[in-house]
């Protein structure tokens, strides 16, 4: 956050995502039938984000376009509905994904201010005017910061870190667990740089070029995220700016297209779709909210982690991540809370996350969701393999959990 | 008949629907078989719509009988004494009045001439003096005679579109505004304002003509007329005491028309070196026209014009207007081929370096999509900057709003690798000017692109030909060579190899003309057309300043031949490396006269590329370049230091004749306006004297050919004349057959 990327708003961070998916698939824009994008904060100067992502990418005025929320799996939420509408033979050929300024996530007045602001539009006599400005008083001037409004729950009131800090503790997480998962992710996405720069187009802004992320850290160490402040619990707390995800701008585009339509025009897919689930939870324990959606889905493609190959779960906080892989082992945690016999099976440390996680890549929250499900079906090609596993944790109390297959 | 339902009416004819007959109420249904080009309607409230409306025309033009009809509907307006006012408007969809018909001035007689600016001006003055209010309802190009119309009346409504186009160009044309225009305007806006755009010739768009007062209030199209109406009838008495107002006393005096006209003129004189007398005498009548009664004034205006139409200058500048109004709609056909040129929707340009980044940025700005391709993303990125710094200064200049810009940009999809181009209509190679990575880039084009996408080369120096001959498909390569700066040069060359289709070319021009540029067909041939004139040029300039001319003189000479720049301050501009390669290029194919000067090559080793490394000829690291003295450590000989200004112009501006000549007669372009045409567009070579071959003509062929036989004898065999000149100069041929305008 306000880095290399601050400066272009959501709308043109999805706009170029377009542009290069365009280029580099050379596809006829005018057979787009959607566009759909996940984006969590949109522009307050570009409402419906992803029609002007549409339009300003290149595609035909004719392509309607949609904006979709479902908080940090706004970015799967594109992508399924886009199969929801093809299986309802709503279209077969879809740009999908998600866009994320959290740079540009303005400043708010307080509504104290606004009532006032729009007495002083109101008056008209000079007279009326300074009593409309006499009125202001110096709290009305305080901003409240509308990113930290958008990472507050209004149900249950916590913020997203705070729930994360209720994880550790009822899963007793501890801070050196937590560093030391922070710390692998970044050893990871440092790894998989070439790797990841496929996934990448370069940014041209203002004159310069942005080719590389500057998230991952190759000399990140134990000890300096050790000296790190607690951020949401300052006395027993354990969850820092070093072990939760960093807070980003991004955009993701993926083309996606019945099978019948890839093979009528004569594209190659990286790979399909091939079940998922959304499922609810409690808000205050969101974080648990990928052990819910991956039963769920058990439930509809008899698929366990046993049969993935590859597992991406978004790292939205270490603590929630451990913890979610301590609930996903748990008997007891099956039968109490899924209501179910067994659990839903250990997610083993080497298929997850291979290539670093939100901690070291960031998470722009719209975007991630179809960051993940591009990151993981180039893996599966990569490693010859056949099956991954997406799962997101999602603010309100939420999952989700999408099963891909390479091809 | 009520006013919506004229409104409506106008709206279907706009979609070119007939207007339903027998309509018309009053006296207009008896006078419509008389009345042609201007209809004539009366509103429930007495206002009087005179719609201009050329039959089988997409334009209104003012020629004799248009003038005789409008005065037939004032003599009908004069007798009226229920009318209460009178609306000016046009029928047709982007054209308000084009002004006078150009083909009727040209060709006409002094004679001629004289009575039809004595009719024009008797009409407007009759509207000027019609005891009612009167308004013009502009939508569409309102220029010269079209505004000068308008300006004889009491207001003026415009929309704000971007058809509508108002303003006075006849000095680029080398007349002046004659129809009461040099009259009105300075009275209307001001003497500075009305200065700025007859001298300039300039055409506003409506915006800035609201800002300039040159008209009242914009308003949008469909509600033109209908408020133009409102406004006669509810601001009658403002726009009487208007009539008579003395708005602009502070400008519009003896004494500050006289201190302006001796600032402006001492500025155009060292701008034009005296070449357009338009512009001195249009000042000279706008400022004495100014203190003296408008008759007088007038009288002023028609008597210029009658000396100014004479002038050889304004006959070229005519014929320059006609060339790229031809330009502009010319189709090229070569034998069999396709009923129409399939439009190009979307493109590519393959190399982001100038020229590359430049092509991209004006096909983004036109709204076509372009791929912008280069081997990695650091040079894409060079390429990117490049066409955002144009849009910058685009936004800048007020060419562009901030919206349109960030538009053009988003019409660039930039491409640091292979891209499929299966689905592009048009690819435009801009890379190094290397033979053998052409090829290579052509036989990759070849497998990439789809079966009737256009490959075009922008090369500048090398074979078109040889290039397709690396393709599969070789009948869809073409050349399109556009100029640098991309964004400021109307021309491009579109270079026909050997192996081209006929619909290829077809479809290559059609592009160049959808793009909004001026299209010249070549035959492929080295250096084409324009730098295989200019070369010689180039060339001789260098040897003149080897053999001891200084670099002043030179450039001096040929800025007072009217070229809008010296040949060594060009030579910096292009980049001395450029040059230098190019002349290489040539000097393969013509080594009898184009032998690369040796300084060319001593620069090019001592880093002095010209402009971009900031020294050439000139230094650049001032604010006005100025003259490298140390160049003249390459000065070796001295066979020019004595030779004077003339001596100098005269052998750099034969050598353009002589390599003109040879052009035609090689058949690489079918007419001798296609070389005098590319000439002026492509290098700026002066307007005025109508290109390198009607110079030739006017100085006569035979002199001209003398002055070479004499340069020959005195140890120069490159200014041999050609034998087209020489069998010209034998039988007393020319170049043109028209003596005069055409």
């Amino acid at each position: 956050m306000g880095a290399d990327l601050a400066q272009l708003g959501a709308d043109e961070l999805g706009r170029i995502a377009v542009n290069a998916l365009l280029t580099r698939t050379g596809l006829d824009p005018s057979r787009i039938d959607e566009v759909i994008f996940g984006c969590v904060g949109q522009p307050v100067d570009a409402a419906n984000v992803a029609r002007v992502i549409a339009l300003r990418g290149g595609i035909p005025e004719h392509v309607p376009a949609v904006t979709v929320h479902r908080n940090c799996a706004s970015g799967c939420e594109a992508l399924t509905q886009a199969y929801e509408k093809m299986v309802a033979g709503r279209g077969s050929v879809f740009v999908v994904g998600g866009t994320e300024s959290m740079s540009q996530i303005p400043l708010l007045f307080r509504q104290s201010a606004a009532i006032k602001f729009a007495a002083l539009a109101k008056a008209k006599s000079l007279g009326q005017k300074l009593r409309a400005i006499a009125g202001f008083r110096p709290p009305d001037f305080g901003p409240r910061v509308g990113l930290q409004l958008g990472l507050t729950d209004p149900v249950c009131g916590l913020n997203m870190g705070e729930t994360a800090e209720v994880l550790a503790r009822e899963f007793g997480v501890t801070r050196a667990e937590q560093d030391e998962f922070a710390l692998e992710s970044h050893r990871r996405a440092v790894a998989a740089r070439e790797k990841l720069a496929e996934e990448i187009c370069p940014v041209y802004a203002s004159g310069g070029l942005v080719s590389h992320d500057n998230g991952p850290r190759a000399n990140q160490t134990l000890e300096a995220l050790a000296r790190l402040k607690p951020v949401f619990d300052r006395k027993t707390g354990t969850v820092t700016a070093g072990n939760a995800s960093q807070i980003t701008d991004g955009a993701v585009a993926l083309l996606v297209m019945s099978e019948s339509k890839v093979n009528e025009l004569g594209f190659a897919s990286l790979g399909y779709l091939a079940g998922y689930s959304y499922a609810g939870c409690d808000p205050a324990r969101m974080g648990l909210g990928p052990v819910f959606a991956i039963a769920k889905a058990e439930l509809q493609t008899g698929l366990t982690p046993r049969d993935a190959d590859l597992i991406e779960i978004n790292e939205a906080f270490a603590a929630q991540v451990l913890a979610v892989l301590k609930a996903m082992e748990s008997e007891k945690f099956a039968r109490k809370v899924l209501r179910r016999d067994t659990s839903p099976g250990a997610v083993p440390r080497e298929k997850l996350n291979v290539n670093g996680g939100a901690i070291a890549l960031g998470h722009p929250v719209g975007a991630t969701g179809a960051r993940l499900v591009l990151t993981s079906l180039k893996e599966l090609k990569r490693r010859k393999a056949k099956r991954a596993l997406v799962s997101l944790c999602v603010g309100g109390g939420q999952g989700a959990a999408l099963w891909l297959e390479a091809l | 008949m009520r006013t919506e339902a004229l409104a409506s009416d106008e709206k279907r004819m706009n979609l070119g629907v007939v207007p339903p007959a027998g309509g018309p109420p009053l006296s207009s249904v008896a006078q419509e078989k008389r009345f042609t080009c201007v209809d004539r309607q009366i509103t429930d409230e007495q206002v009087c719509i005179l719609t201009f409306d050329r039959p089988n025309s997409s334009a209104n033009v003012f020629d004799r009988e248009t003038l005789h009809e409008l005065d037939g509907h004032l003599d009908f307006i004069a007798d009226s004494t229920e009318l209460k006012g009178v609306v000016l408007t046009s029928a047709k969809n982007s054209i308000f009045i084009a002004g006078a018909d150009l083909h009727a001035l040209a060709g006409a007689s002094a004679d001629d001439l004289a009575s039809l600016i004595e009719l024009g001006q008797s009409v407007f003055s009759r509207v000027a003096a019609l005891n009612i209010p009167t308004a013009a309802a502009i939508h569409g190009a309102c220029v010269g005679g079209g505004f000068e119309l308008c300006l004889a009346c009491d207001s003026r409504v415009a929309s704000p579109d971007r058809a509508t186009k108002i303003g006075l160009p006849e000095t680029q044309l080398g007349i002046l505004p004659a129809w009461g225009g040099s009259t009105r305007l300075p009275r209307l806006i001001g003497l500075p304002r009305a200065l700025d755009v007859i001298l300039g010739g300039k055409t506003l768009a409506a915006k800035q003509a609201l800002k300039y007062g040159m008209v009242d209030d914009l308003v949008p199209r469909e509600r033109l007329v209908e408020f133009a109406c409102r406004k006669i009838l509810t601001q009658r008495s403002e726009l009487r005491r208007r009539r008579h107002g003395f708005k602009h006393w502070a400008t519009n005096n003896r004494l500050f028309a006289m201190a302006l006209s001796l600032r402006i003129e001492s500025r155009l004189l060292k701008k034009t070196r005296g070449h357009y007398p338009a512009v001195f005498k249009a000042l000279e009548v706008v400022t004495r026209g100014l203190s003296r009664p408008p008759a007088e004034s007038l009288a002023l205006e028609r008597e210029a014009m009658l000396e100014l139409a004479r002038t050889e200058e304004c006959h070229n500048l005519i014929r320059i207007f006609f060339m790229q109004e031809r330009a502009r709609k010319r189709s090229y056909i070569l034998g069999p081929t396709p009923a129409v040129a399939k439009p190009v929707d979307r493109t590519a340009v393959i190399g982001a370096g100038v020229m590359g980044a430049g092509i991209a940025q004006w096909l983004s700005s036109r709204g076509l999509p372009v791929i912008l391709r280069d081997v990695n993303a650091e040079q894409v990125a060079k390429g990117m900057a490049g066409v955002a710094q144009l849009y910058q200064e685009g936004v800048k200049r007020h060419l562009v709003t901030k919206l349109e810009a960030r538009a053009g940009l988003d019409h660039i999809f930039p491409s640091p690798a292979e891209a499929p181009l299966r689905n592009v209509d048009l690819i435009i190679e801009a890379a190094v000017e290397k033979m053998d990575l052409k090829k290579k880039i052509f036989q990759e084009l070849g497998e990439l692109a789809g079966p009737n996408t256009v490959l075009a080369t922008n090369t500048s120096a090398l074979s078109v030909s040889e290039i397709a001959a690396s393709t599969k498909s070789p009948e869809r390569v073409v050349g399109i060579h556009f100029f640098n700066p991309v964004h400021r040069m109307q021309l491009v060359e579109v270079v026909v190899a050997r192996q081209a289709s006929s619909g290829t070319v077809q479809r290559a021009v059609r592009f160049v003309q959808q793009i909004g540029k001026l299209p010249v067909v070549v035959k492929d041939s080295p250096g084409f057309l324009v730098n295989r004139i200019l070369m010689p040029y180039l060339i001789e300039a260098g040897h003149l300043f080897e053999a001891g001319a200084s670099v002043e003189d030179i450039d001096a000479a040929m800025l007072d031949f009217g070229m809008p720049m010296g040949p060594l301050r060009l030579l910096d501009e292009v980049g001395v490396d450029v040059a230098h390669h190019v002349a290489g290029e040539l000097e393969v194919k013509f080594s009898d006269r184009m032998q690369t000067p040796r300084v060319l090559a001593q620069m090019l080793k001592a880093g002095l590329l010209g402009r971009k490394s900031e020294r050439g000829f000139y230094l650049y690291n001032s604010k006005t370049p100025e003259v490298n003295s140390g160049l003249s450590l390459f000065q070796e000989k001295d066979w020019a230091r004595n030779f004077p200004r003339e001596e100098l112009q005269k052998r750099m501006a034969l050598l353009m004749v002589n390599e003109a000549a040879r052009c035609l007669e090689e058949e690489l372009v079918t007419e001798p306006s296609d070389v005098d045409f590319a000439m002026i567009m492509g290098t700026g070579f002066a307007p005025f004297r109508g290109g390198p071959l009607r110079h030739a003509d006017s100085r006569g062929v035979e002199k001209v050919v003398g002055e070479m036989k004499r340069l020959v004898d005195s140890g120069g065999a490159y200014f041999a004349p050609c034998a087209l000149l020489q069998r010209m100069a034998d039988d007393g041929g020319r170049f043109y057959a028209d003596k005069g305008h055409q």
